[in-house]
């Protein structure tokens, strides 16, 4: 009842975001757009490459890639490391590290934000570390209500909690309620040294709890866009013939015993695996450590390569080939507080000289993404110096790292299980826009969604460069006696309430406090412009609504 | 909507029926075949002259020795011919008239010949419901006329898909009408009660026919009297209903169901600068308006726009209002809100662009967007929004930047693809003219903003000068631009300098 009209939109849409903690604004995006244009040349499809980072499929729920970014082989092939107990594809379950998770998650329902939608449980594999802890992807204990581990031989549970979730790296760990659960599990310790051309083998197991092992091969190690759509990470992909099984969520990779990665999103049309590499896992592992969790640090920059020597000669870059031009630095965030310009050209991250394409010489897989030194190897408040040319002159700025909150975009990427926000005026529902919302038009959001919403979410720091405010829209309208002849308005951006600017939903619970004449003036960016309530008369149908649609309460306010 | 375009003819028949058959008497000295050979611009290509496509129609005598057709069946025409039955000659024909936006066409035939025993038909008014209704011409590409019939089954405003953005009032036939039916006549006791002209295709809904009734005609006629065609007038406002009893009583309305709420007012069209937003309507050349937007007119009630939709351009329209509490009078002079064209679709004009640099810059409008298939969110969202949040007052043409001829100089520039020009050398550009202008200044390099926070896109001025001619002679670009042809939209408002 509530998904009232969608628009639709004449042309499609594109299907790729450009939020990234270090964008990399290659414009790659722009060259999706013309497929079988005859004129495109080699140099595009290099570019093609990252505008398909965000192309998602769906399997076993997990997303799949479909591209990586600048991958580069260092090493030959390396014969598989040898595995002698698992030649026979199984063995007993207690060595292996492995408990089966059960997750009953229960999602917000942002078309109805006062409720949640019906419970679903989902099955994974949780790779068993030290600590008493488990590591499982976050995607699976997203919206969680209820998590519970199972030992695979014996079918014994116990509830877990989860100690510690990071959506932008898609890591999660859990702990057992019962300590004593895991004994005699050995934990799994990290393989950091996984090279192009090693072989990786996919742990699952069988209902009995039996050992099922999938080797595949590392073909390409590169930086690529984790589904939160937020930041870019260290990524392996692998060519794996693995089977779809119970339990597949999360799925460990292992190297001779030790854990190489985690699932991300696998294909099996071309068995093409993404997974996230123990480098980022060990960076996880170590901010959880720490009291409070800080995550992946954020630079707060686009950027661009230089390949063009027109556009070097532009930037005053008249010495050898290399960096990267910043076409935006984001107020507030690390890069600027730096002093960070665009305009500016990054020649170095540190001792690493960055060329013009945007890598860096990385001494365990060659040419890899700068983005890879502000994401598997650095950490919140360290310092790093940026080498740089300004209008032709060398510079050296530092950069004190720091993490981006969800909460501090205008429209925030992903949520942290935090229930959504509204405000209900007589029948007038007001959200604030997040990401979240826009996905509950399904996988297909950017197309189906509010052509207008998408475009707020898309160029948000172009929008609104000073930050700190949320976009708040009247989402619906439920038919009231204070409603009458407004039941067809949706979709409203709203710019101000009984005079005052409304850049949250606790403006808007300010704002109407204080009706101007009794009434409830709504301003809106779009048509109509101005809508107006009696405040009176939305006060007495309060009980009315609530009765009349099941509404638990009439406010939420983050 | 898929549209049926009914190019096919539609001719006398009179050999197999008998005239006393026929309760609409002779059509057959009225129908006529129209053969048009037509030349499809390439928006990918624009200098070459694009694809040659002929297609025919129907068309029927009218008063004064003129066919009326549909403009689709003869858009785009380069050369025309037209048959009577029983006549094996072809007549060469020219357009007199065109209009896009209602989809009808005046067509003459110079021959003397051509007009012996021609007889015009004439007009009847708007057919009851139910009433039955014959339609006449050669759908699916038999030789002979075909004749249906059928009941009328719903008179309504509805999408007129030629143009793509004109709404006017059609009527829905449940007479068979077919790809060829188009320009020819629908009739009822022996006059014409419309003209078929679109349908749906079969997936989506059967035996749903449209003809354009008879006040869209008048209104066409009478229109080129004046010897030019001036298309409908638009008031170029946005309004809401005032049906919520708060929002009355907070506007200081009274309880009488009266007056609309004025949202938008395009600048571009001719309420600009007299209205507000805000502004409550309270009449239309004296006709109440009711909450709901409808008012009483001829003794029908019917949506408040169709007051305007019979006016012409130049004709003026009465708006009793109340502005801040106070009531208020105001007399609007009618004209076309141009920004609309740039989301229909155009004809019998050739593409506009430039070529620099190997850079292809065209002006966004719907035919150039579906030719490339764009599907980047900047420029849809200029598209969709170019009216609504009158983008065009920054950019009264959005030049993008639609394809790039790969040459050394512009190696490193595909990413640039698909993004809107914002200014040059620190000038803003906001049409084709402006862009043409800022490459012809000397310096030693362009450097283009493009809209949004990406790089600059740089052209060094002397290798630019060096590729010209390689570029030309390799891709065949027989000039390098087309500055000449404006569309009929002409934008009339300067850019707004510096903001």
């Amino acid at each position: 009842m509530y998904r009232i009209s969608e628009r639709k939109s004449v042309i499609e849409r594109p299907m790729f975001t450009e939020h990234c903690s270090v964008r990399c604004r290659s414009a790659s995006a722009r060259e999706e757009n013309a497929p079988g244009n005859p004129l495109r040349t080699a140099d595009a499809t290099t570019y093609r490459r990252r505008s398909l980072v965000t192309r998602t499929l769906v399997f076993l729920s997990v997303a799949l890639l479909a591209g990586v970014a600048s991958l580069q082989a260092k090493k030959q092939p390396v014969p598989a490391p040898k595995l002698p107990a698992m030649s026979q594809g199984a063995v007993e379950a207690k060595e292996v590290s492995l408990v089966r998770v059960n997750v009953t998650g229960q999602p917000f329902d942002y078309f109805r934000p006062w409720q949640k939608k019906a419970p679903f449980t989902k099955r994974a594999l949780g790779a068993v570390l030290p600590h008493n802890h488990v590591l499982v992807t976050a995607d699976l204990v997203s919206n969680q209500n209820y998590v519970e581990l199972e030992r695979a031989e014996s079918g014994e549970k116990t509830a877990a909690n989860v100690v510690v979730v990071d959506y932008e790296a898609n890591l999660a760990l859990l702990e057992p309620t019962d300590k004593k659960f895991l004994d005699g599990l050995q934990p799994l310790e990290l393989a950091l040294d996984t090279v192009v051309g090693d072989r990786l083998a996919a742990w699952q197991l069988e209902p009995t709890g039996t050992l099922v092992v999938t080797e595949g091969l590392v073909t390409t190690i590169g930086v690529t866009q984790y589904p939160s759509e937020v930041s870019d990470f260290l990524t392996y992909r692998l060519s794996i013939p693995m089977q779809y099984r119970d339990s597949s969520y999360t799925v460990p990779l292992v190297k001779g015993r030790k854990l190489a990665a985690l699932l991300l999103r696998f294909e099996p049309r071309t068995q093409v695996m993404d997974a996230i590499p123990a480098p980022i896992i060990a960076h996880f592992l170590k901010d959880a450590e720490a009291p409070k969790y800080q995550g992946f640090p954020s630079l707060g920059i686009a950027f661009f390569p230089t390949r063009d020597p027109q556009l070097r000669a532009y930037a005053g870059e008249t010495g050898k080939a290399g960096g990267v031009y910043i076409t935006a630095v984001e107020p507030g965030l690390a890069a600027a507080k730096a002093g960070l310009r665009a305009g500016d050209i990054i020649t170095a991250v540190g001792n690493h000289e960055i060329d013009e394409n945007g890598s860096y010489v990385d001494p365990l897989y060659g040419k890899i993404q700068l983005n890879n030194l502000f994401g598997a190897q650095a950490y919140v408040g360290d310092t790093i110096a940026l080498q740089l040319q300004r209008e032709g002159k060398p510079l050296t700025l530092k950069v004190k790292l720091e993490h981006r909150l969800a909460e501090d975009y205008v429209v925030p990427p992903y949520n942290n299980d935090e229930p959504p926000g509204y405000y209900i005026v007589g029948g007038l529902i007001f959200q604030e826009l997040s990401r979240q919302y826009l996905r509950e038009w399904g996988a297909n959001w950017q197309k189906e969604a509010p052509q207008d919403f998408v475009y707020l979410d898309h160029f948000q720091s172009e929008l609104f460069p000073e930050g700190h405010r949320r976009i708040v829209v009247l989402s619906q309208v439920l038919p009231a006696n204070s409603t009458i002849g407004y039941d067809d308005f949706n979709y409203l951006v709203v710019k101000k309430i009984n005079g005052k600017e409304v850049k949250s939903l606790g403006d808007l619970a300010e704002a109407v406090k204080t009706p101007l004449n009794g009434f409830h003036v709504i301003e809106t960016v779009d048509d109509p412009k101005q809508l107006e309530i009696n405040a009176a008369e939305a006060a007495q149908d309060a009980d009315a609504l609530q009765k009349n649609y099941g509404l638990p309460a009439l406010q939420r306010v983050p | 909507m898929h549209q049926l375009r009914f190019l096919f003819c539609a001719l006398a028949l009179f050999t197999a029926v008998s005239t006393q058959a026929q309760p609409n008497g002779q059509i057959q000295s009225s129908l006529v075949r129209i053969t048009s050979t037509e030349v499809e611009p390439d928006y990918r290509a624009p200098w070459n002259s694009g694809t040659i496509n002929r297609g025919v129609g129907a068309g029927f005598v009218v008063e004064g020795q003129r066919i009326l057709t549909n403009a689709h069946v003869v858009s785009n025409s380069r050369y025309l011919t037209v048959e009577r039955e029983g006549d094996p000659n072809k007549y060469v024909a020219t357009v007199l008239f065109v209009a896009h936006d209602c989809d009808l066409a005046l067509v003459q035939v110079a021959a003397p010949n051509f007009w012996k025993g021609m007889k015009p038909l004439p007009f009847g008014g708007i057919p009851e419901l139910e009433s039955t209704v014959s339609a006449y011409g050669y759908p699916i590409g038999g030789e002979r006329m075909s004749v249906t019939t059928g009941i009328v089954s719903r008179i309504d405003f509805n999408l007129y898909t030629h143009s793509a953005i004109d709404s006017h009032l059609a009527i829905q036939i449940s007479a068979q009408i077919n790809p060829g039916n188009s320009g020819g006549p629908v009739l009822q006791n022996g006059k014409v009660v419309g003209v078929a002209f679109q349908g749906y295709s079969g997936d989506i809904a059967q035996g749903v026919a449209y003809m354009i009734p008879t006040p869209v005609i008048k209104r066409f006629l009478s229109d080129i009297k004046d010897g030019h065609y001036d298309r409908y007038v638009d008031l170029g406002i946005t309004y809401s209903k005032l049906q919520n009893p708060a929002q009355r009583h907070y506007l200081g309305l009274k309880d009488d169901d009266r007056g609309v709420l004025v949202d938008t007012v395009l600048d571009a069209g001719p309420c600009g600068k007299v209205l507000q937003s805000g502004d409550v309507l309270f009449s239309i050349d004296g006709h109440p308006i009711a909450s709901d937007a409808f008012v009483e007119y001829e003794g029908e009630r019917v949506q408040m726009p169709e007051v305007v939709e019979r006016k012409f351009k130049g004709d003026k329209v009465k708006l009793d209002l109340m502005r801040n509490q106070q009531p208020l009078q105001v007399e609007i002079t009618l004209g076309s809100v141009w920004p609309y064209f740039v989301q229909s679709h155009s004809y019998d004009i050739r593409p506009r662009y430039v070529v620099f640099g190997g850079l292809l810059f065209q002006p966004m409008s719907l035919d150039l967007l579906d030719a490339y298939h764009i599907s980047e969110l900047r420029v849809r969202h200029f598209f969709d929004f170019f009216v609504s949040e009158q983008i065009y007052l920054q950019h009264p043409e959005v030049l993008i930047l639609t394809n790039i001829l790969p040459d050394p100089i512009n190696s490193y520039l595909m990413p640039y693809r698909s993004s809107i020009v914002d200014e040059i050398n620190g000038k803003k550009i906001g049409t084709l003219q402006d862009l043409a202008r800022a490459f012809e200044q000397p310096g030693d390099r362009f450097v283009m903003r493009m809209v949004g926070d990406g790089p600059p896109l740089v052209l060094d001025a002397k290798q630019v000068a060096e590729a010209r001619e390689r570029i030309k002679s390799r891709y065949n670009v027989l000039s390098e631009e087309n500055l000449d042809e404006q569309p009929p939209t002409k934008p009339a408002v300067a850019v707004k300098e510096a903001q």
